[in-house]
Order: C-alpha cells, then structure tokens, then sequence
C-alpha cells in the first residue's frame, strides 16, 4: 500500500490525525444506484443511544435501516442528533446481539432455548421463592425510570425491590433536591444571561437541544462559564474555562454562597418569602470565606467573588446549572455539593424564574383502566434503600445499584431481573459485581451480550432492538427548560431481525407460565392510544407528525398555596436544612468536607472519568462505527497532565500501568491495567481522567473487548449513606511507566 | 447554474463526530471509511491552555490537482462546483491521493480514491448534506454562491473568510470562518 505523508494544518506535535485504514468493505455506487429508485419510509422513534430520548425519523429503503434525522419539534435536539444516534442505530445489524433466549450452561457458556422452556423454567423457580414466603426477595434492576411493566408483575407478588442505575449515576442530585425543593428544576438556558456550568458538559454527555440552547445563547452575548478539571468539549465553546482541583466544587460552592451572602448580594426577599434554614446555613458557614474556599479548590478568591457578582448581576437570569454524574454521585461528599447547588441557586432568587431554573414540562397522559387486582402488602425494600437502619434517605424510586451481591450473600434477594441494564461494567469493581451470579435465579434482559448476561445470568431474555418495537410515550421533559409540554414515541421501523420479543410479550410469557391470569390485559398499543388521549392524539397523528407540543405553557411561578409557599417540602419553602439528613451526628445544612482520599506522592492521582462525545456508556462502546471514531482520535488513552508526566517519564502515547487497592467485605486486592496515555496540557495536574466508555471484557463483544480501560475497575464497590452514591472518585490510583 | 459552497466555523465545533457517522449513513459507508474527519490541537500550558478542533473534508477545489493528475479524467469538475469521481473510468492509479494537498481521498475495497461527494443527487432536491443538518453546533453552512440571498452568502458577508492551504492555488470551495471573526 502506498504510504501517504500526512498533512495537517494544525500544526504541533500533539496532534491526533484521522488514520486512512482500508476499507473492509465499500458498496456506495450500487447502493446509490439501488437507492435512487427505491421508496422510502419514514418512521418517528426515539434514540436509544442514551438517556435523553431525542425524537429522530428513520429511513427505511427495502426493508433495511437507511438513516436518521432528528426530529427538528423536540426540545431535546431540535433536529439534530450526535454520533452515538448514528452509531447505535447501525448496531441494529451488530453481529453481537443475543439471537434468542439462552440459558447458562457454563461459566461464559449458552445454549439456545425456547421462548416457552424459558418461561416455563423461570416461571418455575420464582414461583418456588415465593412459595417460600421470599416474595420480597425478587428484585428488578433496570438503567432507566420505572417500566410500568416489571413494577405491576412486583406488585402482583408483592416484591418492593425495582432499581435503576442511578445510584451510579446522579443519585445524589435528585436526592437533595428533593428533599430541599420538592422538584427537579431545569435551566432556562434559552432566556439566561449568565450560565455557570460545574459538573455538567452539554458537549460531551451530550445532549443537542441543550447545546443549541447554549450556542444560541452565546450567539446573543449571554456569558457561558465552566469549572472543570478538564478543558471539557463545553470548556472549549465556554468564555471561561476554570480548572478546579478535583473533589473540591463544594469549597467552590460555598465560597460563592458565602460572597452572595457577605457582599448582601442575594436575593433577600426571595430567601424571607421562600427559604427556611437560612440561618442555620449561614451560621455554620460564616467563616467559610472565598479566600477560605481558594485555598482548597485552586481558584483564586478574586475569581470565586467575581463570578458570584456577575451571578448576583444577572439574576434571576443567571444559574448554576443542576449538574450530573461526576459531582453529584462520586464523592464522599456529593450530597453536601448537590445541596450547595441548590443554596446558590436559591440565593440568587431564579427559581421558577425565566432564564433562572424552571421546572421541567410533561403532558398530562392518560392511563388504560385495568380491573383492580388483589395485592400482598409489600415488605423492606431489599436494596436498603429507604429502610430505617439502612440507608433511610436514599430515595426509594432510585434504589441502590451497586452492592447487589453483599445483598444476595445476605439472603436479601434471590431471584433478580435485570432489564436493559449492564452493571458488570457500568457500576464499580466488576470482580465483584460477577457474584451476582450466585442468585437462585438471574435473568438478564438486553439486547447485545453484555459483560452482565455473560457471567452473571442464568437466563438470557432477548428484547427487540429499539428500530423494532413500538413504545409507549414518553415525556421529552427534564434537564433543560422548555416553554410547553412534549410527547415522544417509538414505532416499528424494521421487523424483528432476530428470534427477540416485547418487553411486555417477555413479561406476559413470565406472568402465564406463573399461572398469573390476565397480568397485562392489554397490548402496546391500546396502552399508548389510552396515554395519548387526553392530548387530542391518536397513533396514526403520532405516526404522521413524530414529536408532539401540548400548548399549554409552564408559567414561571412559584408554587403558592392560600398565600402560602406551597412546595412538596414540609415547609413548603426551599429547605437549606434537611431534617432527614441529620443522621449520625451530620448536619442538615452543608458544610465544607475534604474528599475521602487525596493523592500524595509523585506517581498517585485521583481517578475522574467523563463522557466523551463518541460514546454514552458500555451501551456503544460495542458499535463498530463508535469504536472507528475512537481509534481514529486514540480516544480510549487516559489523559495526564503533561508536567506530571514529564516527571514520570511518561510520553505521549506511551503505555502505563494503573494500580488500585480494592477493600471490600475485608478483604483487599490490587488492581492492575495497563492504558495508553494521552499526555496534555487540559487536565488538572493531580488527577488522571479516563473517558467513561470503555473497557468492556465481554469476549462475545468483538468491537469493544479490550479497549481501553473503566474507572469502574479500580473502585471499591461502596455506598454513600445519605443518597445511595457509589464515591467512584474517590480513589487514588499509582501510574508507572510500562507495561 | 448554482454554484455550491461550504462555510465551516471550526471555533463552534466541539469535536462530537456527528458530521462523520451521519455522512457515513446518508453513503452506507462501512465504518472505516469517512469522507470528513477533524483535526485536533492544543495550545499554550495549563492553566492557560485552548483547544482547537478544525473539520476537514473535500473542498471542491476549483483547481483540482486531482483533476488535473488524472490520467483518465475519472476525476472531473462539475458546472456547480462539485468534484466527483466516475468509477468506471478510474484505473486506481492513486495519483490523485498524492496530489490532493488536503489528504481527504480513502481507498474503497475496489482499489478507487473516494472522498465527500458534496450530496450529489441529495442538494439538488434542496436537501442539506447531513454533515450540515446534523451538527448541533451549527458549524457548516452549505449552500448556493450564486444565489446571493442564501444563508451561506450571507454568513460570507458577515465575516471573515479564508480558504486551507490557499497558497496551493487549489481555490477550494469550502470556506473556513477567521479566528476572532
Ligand atoms: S457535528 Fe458539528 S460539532 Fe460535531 S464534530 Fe461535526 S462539525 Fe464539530
Ligand atoms: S480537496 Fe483534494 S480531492 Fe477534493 S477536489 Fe481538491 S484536490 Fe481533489
Ligand atoms: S457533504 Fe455529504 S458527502 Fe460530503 S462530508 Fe458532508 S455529508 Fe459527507
């Protein structure tokens, strides 16, 4: 082959090029020629490459998946959809999907059953536990929100224990603003003036309606802030990019509220009218000072003053934008963080204020009537999560995730579902999570072999691939503002390639095989007509015009009840104090607390991850036109700061090996891997950071096997008290030269 | 006779690779093959470091040294300014690889240099290239430079322009927005 001198026209060393690889295989003249004459298709559907649901169109040419467009109503993307919609959407023809039931044969091993050996079995052995008075102990494990499905099949038997990944997610945000406000609000991104962003990259966990949002924004002169450790994909487009030292942000909260407060720059009226617990925050942090907050989280007390002045100057039309995964899950401390986000937010009076913090729109659904049905009064949740000598505040609609195989050991859940959902690789110490494997039963419902249904379940469940079913609608509402009410949903684009089925089909086969008459006395369809309804909209409207807008606006109002602030809180107000989280001597209000673990010598670092723009989680990292992007770009290297690396002797593109000690359960191991290093100059010189989606090690995973590594190898599997986190930044790793 | 053009204002990019997965779809390329690709740099020491990402694809030169290279004319020039390849004259001598100072051709499995096509068969009918309609940053505008009302002449107006490699006397057909402009 001919060697091709690359030119580039940035020029400097750091430079990733494109690589030219040959193509495997290149057909576009005789698919161009086919496609000019063949009809084309359009079905509404909603991605399923991440969480966001951006409503998308899919063109089908005979039968086969052509392409996407984004749906240009839907406030999530506005017509635009990033790599991983493309990537994730071709993945329906991945070889790596699951082609039928299975059941475990063997570490690692399958065999292809029948849809009805598989119920009949499963149906045999959960009905055995719950014979045995162990209903409680089945528990579903999902990535998303509830599946109206799996939680009415909990209630016919009476099992409380339904969980989501969130616990190694968010957990911490959604908790205390729960508990402090009642509400999830979202930024009005569309009408700010004044946007600081810590702990959320719109750019990298990406979600295009917020982007454009923030563009748009830009555009008009609105002033776009980021505190990052890392020069973040927004730190790039941002005014301002503020490097912090990792673990740190709630110094940098509280140096914030401490000037809004000191300078008499908050909204006082808003704090009389709206707030309780004011003085319980400002009496234990008085002190708390920005020049106190610099010190620790490597901001200079000017700049920490200055932005909150510039806040205070905007406001209401200025925010701290909510925030997300890193802050608000992986640390000691991320309760406390969340809970100094919401104080911030609180202090500049933008709740429920344009280009402040809105609360997030949904349609009114309607709901199919279904007979009522006798149903056991339910026990403990077995997770933990809500029980009073457990984890009493960690919010029962979340659950906890990642301590599922200490529950099994402890007799707490025998019989688990896992629907959708791959903990082996998205939730801390894989090593561990593998003992999930000695459940009575486990079944595991996907659509690709995931590390999960390799080595942990004992039956294999395939599910239709998104482009294959219809599913019910969706509320497009959530993390960013908008005006009006929105409804999503899937439809059928393709037919099922493989021997796969309904979610509702699989758990209607479970519920027969029980002899559970008439569980699910209705099909995807009459359940989606019934939600839509009351919205003036029908299938066939839905199926014509993709993403619906319900005209009824969200006013920027603060719930007042008989002149009262009527928020779900006990007092109706802001909450700064939580009662609730006044467990084992903390406080109810937050108040400066050092990370868990701080790196010390020359050759540790504290391990963060985040989003890279090609990549959602484990979910693509199998998906040949993803991984292409990262090979091009060497996006699995972990990125190090380039003057630690100097002293390591480490150079670009050289390979470390990373070590972790792992304690749980009393014992300890070392964990050892060996990565690529991206050396630069956008990092924080005491941490590494690895991009969050690699690292699979499912061998039936061909694409994704082996690449790169997860921070999920290196941390203990714990749980933070008060809103269920798993603390994955909490771990200091060592880094030596080679292999 | 229109006459198509590319404004690209690479300080909007944020590097997501939509332009590349959805041209790959709208062409059913495999994934190895990409008819745009980005360029990455750093500057500076940290803290104060910036970042720069600059898309790259075919720029439609209206001087195509792989047109001129090519000893079959299966690289030829469109009236509206598209550069394309007939596959059926090309003999794969890859002269054109080499003479493209842009370093956009990629080998197809047939042995031909293949690289954006600029939608051909899709602009036409007045559609975006998806590269373009993709991108949720807004950093391509495509269109007509004959037609002084499109968005493109327009946005050519507002701001500064220049073209890579210039120097080459390639004149190429994608514009890239001035720094700072
Ligand atoms: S789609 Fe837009 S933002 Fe994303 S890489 Fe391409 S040009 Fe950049
Ligand atoms: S950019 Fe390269 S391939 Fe495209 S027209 Fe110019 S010389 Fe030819
Ligand atoms: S113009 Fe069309 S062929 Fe060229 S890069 Fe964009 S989408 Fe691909």
């Amino acid at each position: 082959m001919l060697t091709i001198s690359r030119r580039t026209f940035l020029k400097a060393g750091a430079l990733a090029g494109a690589a030219c690889a040959v193509p495997a295989a290149f057909d576009f003249p005789s698919f161009v020629r086919g496609a000019a004459e063949q009809p084309v298709t359009k079905i509404p559907s909603t991605c399923n490459g991440c969480s966001t649901n951006c409503a998308l169109w899919v063109y089908v040419k005979n039968g086969r998946l052509w392409k996407l467009e984004g749906d240009p109503k839907s406030m999530k993307n506005e017509g635009r959809l990033c790599a991983r919609a493309y990537g994730v959407a071709a993945d329906v023809y991945n070889p790596d999907r699951v082609t039928g039931p299975m059941k475990r044969t063997g570490e690692g091993q399958f065999s292809p059953i029948s849809w009805e050996q598989a119920f009949t079995e499963i149906a045999g052995k959960l009905t055995k536990i719950i014979d045995k008075d162990t209903a409680g102990a089945v528990a579903w494990m999902a990535h998303g929100g509830k599946e109206t499905y799996a939680q009415m099949l909990l209630d016919e038997i009476g099992a409380a224990t339904y969980i989501t990944h969130y616990s190694t997610c968010f957990t911490s945000k959604t908790n205390a603003w729960d508990k402090m406000v009642g509400n999830q609000l979202t930024s009005d991104i569309n009408r700010a003036r004044y946007m600081l962003f810590a702990g959320r990259n719109y750019a990298g966990g990406i979600m295009p309606g917020a982007m454009r949002k923030i563009m748009r924004a830009k555009d008009r002169g609105a002033k776009i802030v980021v505190v990052d450790p890392r020069l973040c994909e927004l730190a790039k487009v941002a005014d301002e990019w503020l490097p912090i030292r990792p673990g740190t942000d709630l110094a940098f909260f509280l140096g914030l509220a401490h000037t809004l407060i000191s300078e008499k720059l908050y909204d006082e009226k808003f704090v009389k009218e709206y707030v309780f617990g004011f003085e319980e925050f400002w009496n234990a942090n008085r002190y708390f000072t920005a020049e106190k907050a610099a010190e620790i989280c490597d901001i200079p007390a000017a700049k920490i003053r200055a932005i909150a002045r510039e806040l205070a100057k905007n406001a209401p039309a200025a925010f701290l934008e909510p925030g997300y995964h890193g802050l608000h899950n992986h640390y000691a401390a991320s309760t406390q963080i969340a809970q100094a986000n919401v104080i911030v937010n609180a202090l500049l009076g933008n709740f429920y204020k344009h280009g402040g913090l809105m609360p997030a729109a949904g349609p009114k659904f309607g709901k199919l009537t279904l007979p009522k049905r006798l149903q056991p009064e339910k026990g403990e949740r077995a997770d933990g999560a809500g029980v009073n000598n457990e984890y009493p505040t960690v919010e029962t609609s979340r659950g906890i995730a990642q301590h599922m195989p200490d529950r099994i050991a402890a007799g707490k859940v025998k019989a688990l579902f896992i629907y959708h959902f791959n903990p082996l690789r998205t939730a801390p110490d894989p090593e561990y999570q593998k003992k999930m494997v000695k459940a009575d039963l486990v079944v595991s419902i996907p659509v690709d072999w995931n590390e999960t249904s390799v080595h942990t379940a004992h039956y294999i469940l395939p599910e239709h691939y998104y482009l294959e079913r219809m599913d019910a609608p969706k509320s497009t509402g959530g993390n960013i503002a908008h005006d009006y009410p929105q409804a999503v949903m899937r439809f059928p684009a393709l037919k099922p390639l493989h021997n796969t089925k309904h979610l509702l089909d699989i758990l209607k086969g479970i519920a027969q095989a029980m002899k559970i008459d008439d569980l699910y006395p209705f099909t995807v369809e009459e359940e989606a007509a019934a939600m839509l309804k009351p919205l003036g909209a029908t299938l066939d409207t839905m199926k014509d015009n993709g993403c619906l807008e319900v005209a009824e606006a969200v006013r920027p109002e603060f719930p007042v009840k008989d002149g009262k602030p009527a928020l779900t809180t006990t007092t109706g107000k802001v909450e700064f104090s939580v009662g609730a989280f006044k467990l084992h001597g903390r406080m109810g209000v937050p108040v400066w607390t050092p990370p868990l673990v701080s790196p010390k010598a020359e050759n540790e670092f504290r391990l963060i991850h985040g989003k890279q723009p090609w990549h959602s989680h484990s979910v693509t990292s199998n998906s040949p036109y993803l991984m292409a992007v990262s090979k091009s770009y060497n996006g699995s290297r972990m990125w190090m700061n380039r003057s630690r690396a100097d002293k390591l002797g480490v150079r670009d593109g050289d390979t470390v090996t990373v070590e972790a000690r792992i304690e749980h359960g009393g014992e300890a191991r070392t964990v050892s891997k060996k990565v690529a290093v991206k050396v630069t100059e956008m990092l924080h010189p005491e941490c590494v950071w690895v991009p969050s989606g690699y690292g699979n090690f499912s061998p039936r995973q061909k694409v994704g096997y082996q690449q790169g590594v997860n921070y999920n190898d290196f941390a203990p599997a714990r749980v933070e008290p008060l809103s269920g986190g798993c603390m994955v930044q909490e771990v200091i790793v060592t880094v030596r030269k080679g292999g | 006779m229109a006459h198509y053009a590319m404004l690209i204002d690479a300080a909007r990019c944020t590097g997501c690779a939509a332009c590349r997965v959805a041209c790959q779809m709208q062409w059913q390329l495999p994934p190895e093959v990409f008819f745009n690709r980005l360029e990455f740099r750093e500057s500076g020491k940290y803290p104060d470091v910036k970042q720069e990402i600059v898309p790259v694809q075919c720029m439609h030169c209206d001087n195509p040294p792989c047109a001129t290279v090519c000893p079959t004319k299966a690289t030829y020039k469109r009236a509206d300014g598209l550069v394309l390849i007939d596959h059926d004259k090309c003999i794969g001598c890859k002269y054109c690889v080499v003479a493209c100072p842009y370093d956009v051709r990629q080998m197809n499995d047939r042995g031909i240099p293949e690289k954006c096509r600029f939608c051909a068969g899709f602009i036409e009918k007045g559609e975006q290239p998806p590269c373009v309609s993709t991108c949720m940053n807004d950093v391509r505008v495509f269109g007509d430079l004959d037609d002084p009302n499109s968005e493109i002449s327009k946005k050519m107006k507002e701001k500064p322009v220049y073209q890579l490699a210039a120097e080459k006397g390639t004149k190429p057909r994608v514009f890239y927005v001035k720094r700072g402009g």
